[in-house]
């Protein structure tokens, strides 16, 4: 089996949770009233660079397959240290729809950027792309030189 | 073959060790927080027993594999007497779990024959924690695309968090829960593969998204599923579970816990 690394390097900056809840509790359950969450997401300006800068610097990872269709992922960093994560291109069989690999793809982008967090250890939820998600964004980070 | 494991020397919340590794389909870490002093090439030997352990759960329950003893068993060809011993340790454990969870979680009960694979992959990830526990670390993470079996906590004691994803909006985690022990998410991505009603034997869930924790990842993972199949009655029964606690996100956002679910700050 081919094997897929991806380096997140460990700074803290970049993912920030922003937590409203409040507990309410009849019979037992909680109810938690609309939760405000949020991440912080820099702007993405891709550039070309020439030095090694703080520059934000955007890839395009290879389009790979993900059992259900064909998936590629852009990645923008500074430095080393990962920014944003998107869907650059998601193609699907008609057996899986697109609304539900749209609901995969936002999870992953969520547990790369937490990843490299020191706040959460790890993101809970089903996924079935990740591991097509995981080869493209390791193969955007290459070319980043990452 | 399990590659060089990956240092990374932020200190608290990051792990000494992270790992990569693509098996069962799917995209499984292996994080080390806490050595507790165990030789690296030991841990590495464990690590290596772990990704086996996932690997061989593969080959025998693998339901997309024609050739796999579970797809054998679901076509007739072969009987339980037949099957690895593995396959009736699962089965015995999904027996318990289609009884705690009130017939809502039922490998017998899929189109298509038996199918165990919503325990599976819990069950797979805490035997490879487990193998890595067992190597002497006092604190270690296995994540299986978002279903987490762990030990031990942060260095200063405290307990992991982890969050859970928002089923419906990019980038965001719904909530962030402190962890020990284990976290299963199911979810309507996962429809397609088990979130089957036992009841009608049709795909349907009642809520968006169900996590549930607990000691055991095999028994969280079933239970998430059947959570997620009946919502609030899965709920109420996983209230008066010992040491496991539920929460669910609705179609509409809205999140409902259990009594004791450690949602942080909560």
């Amino acid at each position: 089996m081919k094997t897929s690394r991806v380096l997140l390097a460990a700074t803290s900056a970049g993912f920030v949770a922003v937590l409203s809840m409040h507990a309410v509790g009849p019979s037992g359950r909680r109810s938690i009233a609309s939760p405000t969450t949020s991440t912080t997401s820099p702007s993405t300006s891709p550039t070309t660079p020439t030095t090694f800068t703080n520059a934000a610097r955007s890839a395009v990872g290879a389009s790979e397959q993900f059992g259900y269709g064909t998936i590629s992922v852009k990645v923008t960093v500074q430095g080393t240290h990962i920014t944003a994560v998107s869907v650059a291109n998601l193609q699907v069989l008609e057996s899986f729809s697109q609304s539900l690999a749209s609901q995969a793809v936002p999870l992953l982008t969520s547990e790369a950027l937490a990843a490299q967090s020191a706040s959460i250890q790890g993101v809970s939820g089903a996924s079935y792309t990740s591991a097509g998600f995981a080869q493209s964004l390791q193969s955007a980070l290459s070319q980043l030189g990452i | 073959m399990v590659g060089p494991a990956l240092r990374i020397t932020e200190p608290g919340g990051s792990p000494s060790t992270h790992l990569r590794q693509e098996v069962m389909g799917t995209v499984v870490t292996f994080d080390i927080f806490d050595d507790a002093g165990v030789a690296p090439e030991a841990v590495r030997r464990h690590l290596e027993l772990a990704h086996s352990i996932l690997r061989d759960a593969d080959r025998v329950f693998s339901t997309w594999r024609a050739t796999s003893p579970i797809s054998r068993l679901r076509r007739g060809e072969l009987r339980l007497h037949e099957m690895p011993p593995s396959v009736r340790d699962v089965l015995a454990s999904c027996m318990v779990a289609r009884t705690l969870s009130g017939g809502w979680f039922d490998p017998w009960s899929m189109p298509g024959g038996i199918d165990p694979t919503g325990y599976v992959k819990g069950w797979a990830t805490q035997r490879a924690l487990d193998a890595i526990a067992r190597s002497g670390v006092r604190s270690a993470m296995v994540n299986a695309a978002g279903d987490i079996a762990s030990i031990g906590g942060l260095r200063d004691g405290a307990p992991f968090r982890i969050g859970i994803a928002d089923p419906s909006s990019p980038q965001v985690l719904a909530c962030v829960v402190q962890l020990r022990g284990a976290i299963a998410t199911s979810g309507t991505y996962e429809r397609g593969a088990h979130l089957v009603d036992p009841h009608t034997r049709r795909a349907a869930t009642r809520v968006a998204s169900g996590s549930v924790c607990g000691p055991d990842l095999g028994l969280a993972d079933a239970l998430a599923t059947a959570l997620c199949v009946g919502g609030d009655e899965v709920l109420d029964r996983i209230e008066g579970i010992d040491d496991y606690e539920a929460l669910t996100i609705g179609f509409d956002g809205a999140i409902t816990t259990t009594t004791r679910f450690p949602v942080l700050g909560g």
